[in-house]
């Protein structure tokens, strides 16, 4: 796009001939209003400065990606002729697939099983709903939920049971682990320390991330605890204690997929993440630490995802540009590596672009997520499996089909072969300057108001969100958005196409059933068997330091976890102190 | 039905499951169907669900679950509900519900159970259409 | 009266919450036969006291209201709340969602919580909210909170409807007090700054000192000012006192009850007068007749209105 001035006034006026010579009459043929396409020439970016919007792979402002080539794409060919997974997690000693059910003794089995079926990765923990509120599985708030989304975890004995399965050559020291909890993040890192004390290895070894984003449960996913002045308390003293002790593992896991699923646009996605990942970011800087140091340590879950592929490679280049911008100029960052994004995968449809209606149509759809994503220079992931929204998880079919869509992505199409292949296209560049500009407009808004956290305070976010979930409702329900085979093509002449699923034999419907009542019955012994002085004593502690501002509650924490003070005990206490969040009125 | 005749609902989420776009698309879609709304958001026990349902004297409950233990969950809703004297309050279901436990969940009692892609207008009619014949 | 309401309203004193909650419905509906019910409930109202809860929105209004209601049961009182919500002009729904906010005290035996819509009407609220008011002090509650929605007209109206009426805001909201509605600071009885750990707080409370001393007293004494936060619960106890001490004082004034009553009387006069209008002139052809007149240019709208009235004998 080095076209002189006087090139793009030529241009400018060959295309207002072509709109009257060709367009016009076309439209006007079909008895339109206007063309349902559009085309972009040069005169759409007339400033583009290709150093400063895209400049290189691997380089400020990352436009075009991270690096060069990712970790899987180094050695693909090769890995695929001698039948290697590149693709699946777990590799090179990296958390495994993210999995968790019933009483943690049923996880370990699982884990056992796994590992036995060729599985080398640590473990990615889906807790249950009772631990992430930070309950006992014995509360009344517990009913049903024991076991059922992650597995159930009451206390350090627990979190042990789990890590019987990682030992020797998988042991916390030679694998990473991934944990899905935010609230009571604190508890369970608190409980991974202890863990390493306990089996001799340092601190410093530790690998992994726990997601520990709690903004966004206060706007998408709903497992909050207390209100965000305290949460973000939390956030701090985790963030400092990791820095200082456990260097290894990622801090934070910023998660924009949860906000967008939970209905926000694509710019809301954008800008409240940012919003979000700025609050963290301050968080440290407010705690006294370096930001060259501890920004590359954030990861970020990922972002949401729709179907319309132009507009979500064009979001993940705003997205890795604008947060580039962000933390160089508003924080002052020098080290490159804590300008990035770092996520497991870049553009995808999201969960909720999947219909129940005629599933097998998800792995078409899942496709377009997957090249969209290789068009971002990351795994071209064909994600989610078709049978995503029986609510049943994964079959191994589904699982299966995903995997080779990514693979023919990779190796049959060649889509990860060239970085940023859409870098200079006059469609592209403009649209990614849009969104870019769109998202910064939202941002500077919630800046105005005090960031993130009053923003979330004061429900603006929520009420944002519900809203364009509303709307995107009411356009599905006017066809003015059109999902096939729910809203459109759906008479009787369509074809029902049905396949055999076999699920995953994983998680034992039998073991399920029982978990809460096992759980129930250690969770008694554990009372009878611990030294309720020790649990006291570490509690009132916790106590105590939980009214200091200042203080750091981790080693109190560590000290509780120790003590086998339960996770509800634990989190009680900070009730106490912190009091519970509010809902937010819609 | 007279004039001033409104319909109520109750949309709740009970247990821990904070995922609540569903309820809360439900509730605008409702409330813009004409009925009156009473939204009680995330983490309802099953009394708080009974105890709302009889001081609003609602004509339909509506529950919202994804967690997986919508089974667990309604059927304890059922137990409170009958223990206020209102265990004639139609329940829907709506969420993440396997087809498979769509009739353990009518076996149970439930009205009706919406998934995913139902059009508020279904459940609106339906709503309608179950009052009227009341 | 019909067999069906006596047993609602027989159910209703034997402490049934189902059928008192139905009693409400039947009534706020206007079901045949709601007045007579409502005159064979009367004898037992009398004891409740009830105040008005209102501000603009964002004040905290349901949390306060949750905490104050906290507080009177653990006292052993029976608290009865009516939250009200506006009705969406466009569909006549509404989205009820203070019950959110009062989590904590919903399942409590002492407590009953109701929501209602305002649906609409000018005036329709006010009687709406007076009738289920009615209705949960005749079936016991003592205290009786009613938070309406702090937009519009409808938080001045409710104030016919109290005892005593408790104007909370917060700092914060731009313009102060000037977010305050006209009319509000004339029909306060007490003024509360709630969020009161926020910046801007002390200013606020000094504002609203300074408007009700420019602004004259009622019962010759300036309404006090408190502060509140309602998420810890500091200051709600001095408040819970206050609201009770001067919700008896204003309930056994004989001026301030009989200006109550007598513009009940006369908004009940107005409703069924409107209601006959509408109903006999609509139905009788004199209505559609007028409409014709005016249109065929024969006559002028205030004529047609006069024509009619006149039949009633009711013109000045």
């Amino acid at each position: 796009m080095s076209e002189t001035h006087d090139d793009l006034e030529r241009i400018a006026e060959a295309e207002e001939q072509w709109r009257r010579d060709v367009l016009e009459p076309r439209v006007k043929r079909f008895q339109l209003e206007q063309s349902p396409t559009r085309f972009y020439t040069p005169t759409a970016n007339r400033d583009f400065d290709f150093l400063e919007k895209v400049g290189f792979p691997g380089q400020y402002p990352f436009t075009a990606g991270n690096n060069p080539f990712d970790f899987w794409r180094a050695h693909a060919e090769a890995g695929a002729k001698l039948g290697i997974r590149p693709d699946a997690p777990g590799g090179g000693g990296g958390a495994g697939r993210y999995s968790g059910y019933g009483t943690p003794e049923d996880y370990r089995d699982y884990q056992l099983r796994m590992q036995s079926l060729g599985s080398r990765g640590g473990p990615n923990v889906a807790f249950d709903l009772v631990t992430q509120c930070g309950y006992d599985s014995d509360s009344p708030n517990a009913l049903g939920e024991v076991g059922r989304v992650g597995v159930a975890l009451d206390s350090f004995r627990d979190f042990q049971v789990i890590y019987e399965a990682f030992t020797g050559e998988r042991d916390i020291d030679k694998v990473a682990s991934n944990f899905t909890i935010n609230a009571p993040a604190a508890v369970i890192i608190a409980m991974y320390a202890a863990l390493a004390e306990k089996r001799g290895i340092p601190l410093e070894k530790l690998r992994g991330t726990p997601q520990n984003d709690i903004l966004k449960e206060f706007i998408a996913r709903g497992t909050y605890i207390y209100p965000p002045g305290p949460s973000m308390r939390l956030f701090r003293d985790t963030l400092v204690f990791c820095r200082a002790q456990l260097p290894k593992l990622n801090v934070t896991s910023i998660g924009g997929y949860h906000i967008r699923e939970a209905g926000a646009t694509r710019i809301q996605d954008l800008a409240f993440s940012f919003a979000i990942g700025c609050a963290y970011l301050q968080a440290g800087v407010d705690a006294g630490l370096e930001i060259d140091d501890f920004a590359p340590m954030f990861t970020f879950n990922a972002f949401g995802g729709s179907m319309e592929l132009y507009q979500e490679v064009a979001f993940q280049r705003a997205a890795r540009r604008m947060w580039a911008r962000l933390v160089k100029e508003r924080f002052g960052a020098r080290n490159p590596r804590g300008m990035m994004i770092r996520q497991p995968i870049a553009a995808h449809i999201g969960c909720t672009s999947t219909t129940l209606q005629r599933p097998l149509n998800n792995l078409a759809r899942a496709m377009v997520g997957g090249v969209a994503g290789g068009m971002c220079g990351a795994l071209p992931a064909a994600y989610p499996p078709f049978d995503e929204p029986l609510g049943l998880g994964h079959s191994l079919e589904a699982i299966q089909l995903q995997v080779d869509a990514t693979r023919i992505l990779i190796y049959e199409a060649g889509v990860a072969d060239v970085n940023d292949p859409w870098a200079g296209s006059y469609f592209m560049e403009s649209l990614t300057d849009e969104t870019e500009a769109a998202a910064q407009a939202e941002l500077d808004k919630i800046d105005g108001m005090g960031g993130a956290v009053a923003a979330i305070e004061r429900g603006y976010m929520q009420r944002a969100i519900a809203k364009s979930a509303y709307e995107r409702q009411k356009r599905i329900e006017s066809q003015e958005e059109l999902m096939v085979g729910v809203n459109c093509f759906t008479g009787e002449k369509e074809l029902e196409v049905s396949v055999e699923r076999a699920v995953e034999e994983l998680y034992d419907p039998g073991q399920m059933a029982t978990a809460e009542e096992r759980q129930c019955a250690k969770l008694a012994e554990l009372r009878r068997e611990r030294d309720g002085k020790e649990v006291s004593r570490t509690l009132g502690a916790l106590e105590a330091s939980a009214k200091d501002e200042g203080a750091n509650l981790m080693p109190d924490l560590i000290e509780c976890v120790k003590s086998e003070s339960t996770i509800q005990e634990i989190c009680d206490v900070l009730r106490g102190v912190f009091g519970e969040a509010e809902p937010v009125k819609l | 039905m007279s004039s001033d005749r409104k319909i109520r609902v109750l949309v709740a989420k009970p247990g821990l499951d904070g995922h609540d776009r569903g309820a809360r698309v439900v509730a605008y879609g409702l409330r813009d169907a004409g009925f009156e709304v009473i939204y009680t958001g995330l983490r309802q026990s099953p009394e708080q669900i009974a105890a709302a349902a009889v001081q609003e004297d609602v004509d339909v409950i509506g529950l919202s679950i994804l967690s997986g233990a919508h089974l667990a969950l309604t059927r304890k809703v059922f137990e409170k509900l009958e223990a206020e004297g209102a265990e004639d309050i139609p329940i829907l279901v709506g969420g993440l519900i396997p087809e498979d436990d769509k009739s353990a969940l009518q076996e149970m009692g439930v009205a009706e159970v919406f998934t995913a892609g139902t059009p508020i207008s279904s459940i609106a009619s339906f709503i309608e259409s179950r009052i009227a014949d009341a | 009266m019909e067999r069906a309401w006596q047993e609602l309203i027989d159910a209703v004193s034997g402490g049934e919450r189902r059928a008192l909650g139905r009693l409400i419905t039947r009534v706020e509906n206007r079901e045949p036969g709601w007045q007579d019910a409502m005159k064979a409930l009367y004898p037992r109202t009398g004891t409740a006291r009830i105040v008005g809860i209102t501000g603009p929105p964002g004040a905290g209004k349901s949390s306060l209201t949750n905490r104050i209601a906290a507080i009177l049961l653990e006292r052993g009182r029976r608290v009865g709340i009516i939250a009200v919500d506006p009705t969406s002009p466009f569909s006549g729904g509404a989205l009820l969602g203070d019950r959110l906010r009062m989590r904590d005290v919903a399942t409590a035996s002492g407590i009953f919580i109701r929501s209602m819509a305002t649906r609409g009407t000018l005036g329709g609220l006010c009687q709406g909210a007076r009738d289920v008011a009615r209705i949960l002090d005749a079936a016991g509650h003592e205290l009786v909170l009613i938070e309406t929605v702090g937009v519009g007209q409808d938080e001045i109206e409710v104030v016919k409807a109290a005892d005593l009426v408790v104007v909370v805001c917060v700092p914060g909201q731009g313009d102060g007090i000037q977010t305050l509605k006209a009319g509000i600071m004339e029909i306060a009885d007490l003024f509360v700054v709630n969020k009161a750990d926020r910046e801007g707080a002390d200013e606020l409370v000094a504002d609203i000192r300074s408007m009700l001393a420019l602004s004259g007293d009622r019962d010759g004494e300036a309404p006090p000012v408190l502060e509140t936060c309602a998420l810890s619960g500091e200051g709600v106890d001095a408040l819970v006192a206050a609201l009770v001490e001067r919700a008896d004082r204003a309930s056994s004034s004989r001026e301030r009850t009989g200006a109550r009553v007598r513009e009940e009387i006369l908004t009940l006069i107005e409703r069924q007068l409107a209601r006959l209008v509408r109903l006999r002139f609509g139905s009788d052809g004199r209505l559609d007749e007028a409409v014709r007149s005016v249109q065929g240019g024969e006559i002028d709208p205030y004529s047609a209105a006069e024509a009619i009235l006149e039949s009633l004998a009711l013109v000045e």
